[in-house]
């Protein structure tokens, strides 16, 4: 009798007559209910054939695996979202460390070029004045060209930078007392990658700001005994350290 | 209520997140879009795996569906592309095609002829389901009869076949039941006696 009631309510579903809660429990029903499944489908059936429509019976099971199928994307598409945001990240990583590259370039260019015309002319460089580089007067000549900073030209912290048959300079050395224009850039260097901590890890972070330091350091090991040959006596090579602004900006970033 | 108003009914609470709801619109036109693909894509096997991916597509679809068509129209038009992309890419890689034909063995070739509609036993089972259904609805009372045919073929409310008939919505809904299980049984009797298929319409 039950059976009965249950049997007519799907076929009052299956004619969109079954008021909606009643609906939502014979749903749960057929759903493991297979006799329920089967009726649903033959009652289509009948009506494909009263109307003389063209039917094919499908395989057994075919509703199941249609739902198996979609809950089968359904998983897939969760790990997909889970790549996405791993591929995001390593992307942000990515641009992270190619700017850092690229502003290290420029930088490096930055200071050799204004340091072109200025030390290497012994007192004819204009020195850094309110923290902007200055332009040198003329380039060095002979090849040779250097870095100037410092607040005065009779401070004149100097380090040579001596250019290669291919134009690339030998060592890159800066004074330890570097409150100049030099910093500033490499200071706001620092900023630049701290400023965008959020697109990478400290790990990472550190890593890009090491390699700024070893890179400079490495300059300066290069050539231990480059000096500009007019640098003062006061400045011996080992006396400078490029890496002045980098450790407050490496703690900062952590 | 119509048929197309309750297809928007079953697809309203697919669009709520009621995935059972789905699952009664895919056994409902199973049988319909199976043979809609058969027309581009003859061997059953592959039309049926062309038809469980047209009813993957139409779910992703779903929530874009807004019921300006009938779903079946929307279904209908779902199915054909599928279809014919997959035969477009059965055309560009041939070599598949010979792989299920040589794996076919005579057994499973029997199967395949027997739901494939085109073929003598495959229009013979369609027509033998088609000939069972309308010899029992000639068995039927009067007042099943009407019921039933108002409703499959004309395709009016259980309210307006009240009307018509003059009787209660009730005994309306009742009166088609009825007439179903009687179909139905018939129907069952073919699947059981003559190819003992029934559980595969599920």
């Amino acid at each position: 009798m039950i059976q009965d009631e249950v049997e007519s309510q799907l076929s009052a579903m299956f004619d969109g007559e079954l008021p909606a809660t009643e609906c939502e429990l014979l749903s749960r029903r057929i759903d493991r209910d297979e006799n329920l499944r089967a009726r649903w489908s033959r009652y289509a059936l009948i009506g494909a054939a009263m109307r003389s429509e063209p039917v094919a019976t499908a395989r057994s099971g075919f509703a199941r695996r249609v739902s198996a199928a979609l809950h089968g994307a359904d998983e897939r598409s969760r790990p997909k979202r889970g790549r996405r945001v791993l591929l995001n990240a390593a992307l942000s990583a990515t641009l992270v460390v190619a700017v850092a590259g690229l502003s290290i370039s420029l930088l490096r260019d930055a200071a050799v070029d204004a340091g072109a015309g200025s030390v290497a002319q012994a007192g004819t460089a204009r020195g850094v004045a309110g923290g902007a580089l200055l332009p040198a007067a003329a380039p060095a000549s002979g090849g040779e060209r250097a870095l100037a900073v410092g607040a005065a030209p009779a401070a004149a912290s100097v380090a040579a930078l001596r250019r290669g048959s291919n134009g690339e300079p030998v060592s890159y050395v800066t004074p330890i007392n570097m409150s100049n224009a030099n910093t500033a850039l490499r200071t706001e260097l620092a900023d630049l990658i701290v400023a965008h901590s959020e697109y990478s890890t400290p790990l990472m972070r550190r890593n890009v700001l090491s390699a700024l330091v070893s890179n400079e350091d490495a300059a300066n090991n290069a050539s231990p005994g480059a000096s500009a040959p007019g640098a003062p006596a006061n400045f011996p090579a080992g006396a400078f350290d490029a890496t002045t602004a980098i450790p407050a900006a490496s703690s900062a970033s952590r | 209520m119509g048929p197309d108003a309750s297809d928007l009914s079953l697809v309203r609470r697919v669009q709520r997140g009621e995935r059972g709801a789905y699952d009664l619109l895919v056994l409902k036109y199973q049988h319909k879009v199976v043979k809609l693909v058969m027309r581009y894509l003859r061997n059953p096997a592959d039309a049926e795996d062309v038809a469980q991916e047209a009813f993957v597509k139409a779910y992703r679809a779903l929530p874009q569906f807004r019921g300006d068509s009938a779903f079946y129209t929307w279904l209908y038009r779902i199915a054909i592309n599928t279809a014919k992309n997959a035969l477009a890419a059965r055309d560009r890689n041939p070599v598949s095609y010979e792989l299920d034909l040589q794996t076919n063995d005579d057994s499973s070739d029997m199967v395949s002829r027997l739901k494939d509609p085109e073929t003598p036993e495959g229009l013979a089972l369609t027509e033998e389901i088609r000939d069972t259904v309308n010899h029992a609805i000639e068995e039927l009372p009067e007042d099943l009869r009407t019921a039933i045919v108002l409703r499959e073929l004309e395709g009016m409310s259980y309210e307006e076949i009240a009307a018509s008939m003059d009787c209660p919505v009730g005994t309306v809904r009742s009166r088609i039941f009825r007439a179903r299980e009687a179909i139905d049984r018939r129907l069952r009797e073919v699947f059981d006696g003559g190819l003992g298929r029934t559980e595969e319409l599920v």
